[in-house]
């Protein structure tokens, strides 16, 4: 098939983009999932939609592509613009253009019959007048039912259409705002391209901009969430690239701040637990049945959060809970240091044993979630005690590697 | 659905150029200029001759329409469900202050769909109406390029008193705060809007120094990176947001450098720290340093 910078399928550039942007190391011949013609056109495509952003390193062993977003500097995702090349036909851009001229306002109302009529004479006047006949007209304007921009009604026996009431709603402030802060922003994105260019007043720090690439899963996730349904949804293995199928109530998206991950909290009844699936390796989402259970479910899993640090539901001991605690001892002039834990934690407890110490303790599903957290606070752990030893072992290991590491030994610490 | 034609890049292009040819026959450069300006770098190459070859009857041959007016839809549902969801988001009385938008219509998601699990539990207090009233100063002072009087407490909680014009307000998800960065006379001033004790417009001459520049000072950090235990896409994910590259230099080793703004190194440092082993800093001296600072000290607290 010939190349287009438009795209049917948004699954395939999804994985590109991931790689040229989160890692961006690999080589046109590394990307041996598919052929190199695809890699190419992929390839091309970014570079037509997101060329500013497009970097090239040449090596000796060949030349590397990868997108370099700084995103506290951009104001707006950059990633959103692949959400914007869906492809369409000839006739599908003809028609829409053409029929809401027709219908420019909510007052006019017109037959099927007397649209096409209609549309005819839009196109007279072309060398060659395409010709719309009433069942691809009937097609579009039920498509464009669903989607709540035209209005239907049935009088008697005849159907009659009209355009949607107009909403104005262009506060550039609040779209520049959420379109970066809410889930699924791209549609604050897709409201900013209809109105004016304006000056931008916010900048975002520890901005993730990844999860935009998931936004259509996230986007059904909500759906399936608002009318409690089951859902059926294909996962990839990365390690494997195999992918499973799996049948879930979902009952909550969780958002990371710190590490731009998104999870589907949800329920497998196959194995009766309530467990997380990253969103980036959801490849899709079918809508199911009505779930008796989700309210009872979702109860379940507010139950279980004070326990879980991030969103693991199952630590590798075997035990239900683990518990953990830790000591770090401040300076004068380091009061900050109980406050940091008093607002990073996310359960648990933090006591202030002295004036320079503080204790955090916590009992949760899975420990390991913490110790990325617990090791910030390096140069300052005076006590630290894992209920599985294992993970405790381990992290008084990856502490005297990390001395190894910088050659730090006894006698320099003197 | 999210992925559709409706909000494409193509259609708004071709909405812009229909709403000039509307109003008077489309020369090709004004043509290539609508779509330069609003499509992607090569959608000139078909664009321009769908139009051409009238695929896309919708411009003759003489540059003219057939359209009788300017090109407008109405809002899908999906772009209401989504208005009204963030209705229902705290940080919108920030900027209104109407309960409702759309009620007929249900929103995309709610409070109960999703949570931000690993945000600081002291962020600013949105429903706080002084805090409204700043915020709304601010936006307004930025929008209107007036300059501010602001009184603020620092890290020590001193009182400290700052005359700047604002330039745009920075939000952290992670924080959950806005801080301001404004220009003053002499200085660039990053200030946390819930600390501000007081904020009004300066009415008396000024003029700031045109020699400062709100924009970052950027450093940068190589390191080189073990890919054990998922460490590769744990770190390039969490390091993700900055300018970086990567390269590998053996089967598991990579090479990562990232630009990061110099007042933000100790928070580098710990969030290097949090990958432990897996990461190990090699330039630029100073930071390597730091790191060994900290190690130091955390052998000195096992004694």
């Amino acid at each position: 098939m010939a190349y287009s910078e438009l795209i049917k399928n948004f699954n395939r550039i999804r994985d590109y983009m991931r790689e040229f942007y989160v890692y961006g190391f690999k080589r046109r011949n590394e990307y041996n999932k598919k052929s190199a013609r695809s890699y190419d056109d992929e390839r091309r495509r970014l570079e037509s939609w997101l060329g500013d952003y497009m970097q090239f390193r040449q090596t000796l062993d060949g030349k590397t592509v990868f997108l370099s977003i700084d995103s506290r500097v951009s104001h707006h995702n950059p990633l959103y613009t692949a959400w914007k090349a869906k492809s369409f036909t000839d006739g599908d851009i003809t028609l829409h253009f053409i029929l809401f001229d027709i219908l420019n306002s909510p007052d006019i109302v017109l037959t099927l019959n007397e649209l096409t009529d209609a549309i005819d004479k839009y196109l007279n006047s072309f060398n060659e007048p395409r010709m719309f006949d009433p069942s691809t007209v009937r097609k579009k304007l039920k498509e464009y039912v669903s989607e709540g921009i035209i209005v239907s009604e049935r009088r008697g026996k005849t159907v009659y259409y009209r355009r949607s009431d107009s909403v104005d709603f262009s506060d550039s402030n609040i779209l520049d705002f959420f379109s970066e802060v809410a889930p699924c922003g791209v549609i604050g994105s897709y409201l900013l391209d209809k109105i004016d260019a304006h000056d931008e007043h916010f900048a975002f720090k520890h901005h993730y901009i990844t999860g935009a690439m998931d936004s259509e899963i996230i986007c059904l996730l909500f759906i399936a969430m608002s009318e409690k349904r089951n859902i059926t949804m294909k996962t990839i293995n990365r390690h494997n690239d195999r992918i499973s199928e799996n049948l879930v109530t979902p009952l909550r998206i969780m958002i990371s701040a710190q590490n731009g991950r998104q999870y589907l909290m949800a329920y497998t009844p196959r194995f009766k637990r309530i467990s997380s699936f990253r969103t980036d390796n959801i490849v899709s989402v079918k809508l199911g049945k009505v779930s008796d259970r989700f309210d009872e479910l979702r109860e379940k899993l507010d139950d279980i959060l004070p326990h879980v640090w991030g969103v693991s539901t199952q630590g590798n001991s075997g035990k239900q809970m683990e518990h953990v605690e830790f000591t770090v001892k401040y300076s004068d002039s380091e009061e900050y240091i109980h406050k940091r834990l008093e607002r990073e934690k996310r359960c648990g407890f933090v006591e202030k044993i002295d004036e320079y110490t503080s204790r955090f303790t916590a009992d949760v599903f899975d420990a390991s979630e913490l110790v990325p957290w617990i090791r910030t606070f390096i140069c300052r752990i005076t006590d630290l005690s894992f209920s599985n030893k294992t993970l405790e072992n381990q992290f008084r290991n990856d502490i005297e590697k990390m001395y190894q590491l910088y050659g730090i030994d006894i006698g320099e610490n003197k | 659905m999210i992925f559709s034609e409706l909000y494409s890049a193509y259609y708004n292009t071709v909405a812009y150029v229909l709403k000039t040819a509307v109003k008077h026959p489309l020369n090709k450069n004004e043509l290539r200029s609508i779509i330069e300006k609003n499509a992607f770098g090569e959608s000139i190459l078909n664009i321009e001759p769908a139009f051409a070859e009238e695929r896309w009857q919708l411009i003759r041959s003489d540059g003219s329409t057939s359209l009788e007016h300017s090109p407008s839809m109405p809002m899908t549902n999906l772009e209401k469900q989504w208005i009204k969801a963030i209705y229902a988001d705290p940080r919108i009385r920030l900027f209104v202050d109407e309960e409702d938008i759309f009620p007929e219509v249900k929103p995309l998601f709610t409070a109960s769909d999703y949570s931000v699990f690993d945000k600081y539990s002291d962020g600013d207090p949105y429903e706080d109406d002084t805090y409204k009233r700043t915020f709304r100063l601010i936006l307004d002072a930025i929008e209107k390029r007036y300059p501010l009087s602001i009184d603020s407490t620092n890290q020590k909680e001193k009182l400290t008193q700052m005359i700047l014009m604002p330039e745009y307000l920075e939000y952290s998800e992670k924080d959950d705060k806005f801080r301001l960065r404004g220009s003053g006379c002499r200085y660039v001033y990053t200030v946390n809007l819930s600390r501000i004790v007081s904020c009004k417009p300066y009415t008396k001459p000024f003029e700031i120094n045109r020699g400062k520049t709100v924009l970052h000072e950027m450093n940068t950090v190589e390191f080189e990176l073990i890919d054990k235990r998922n460490a590769l896409e744990r770190i390039l994910l969490h390091f993700a947001h900055f300018k970086k590259q990567a390269e590998r230099i053996d089967t598991d080793r990579y090479r990562v450098t990232i630009s990061y703004d110099k007042d933000d190194e100790n928070e580098m440092v710990i969030r290097i720290l949090s990958f432990g082993p897996m990461i190990r800093v090699t330039a630029p001296q100073h930071f390597v340093g730091l790191i060994k600072e900290r190690l130091i000290n955390q052998k000195s607290c096992e004694h």
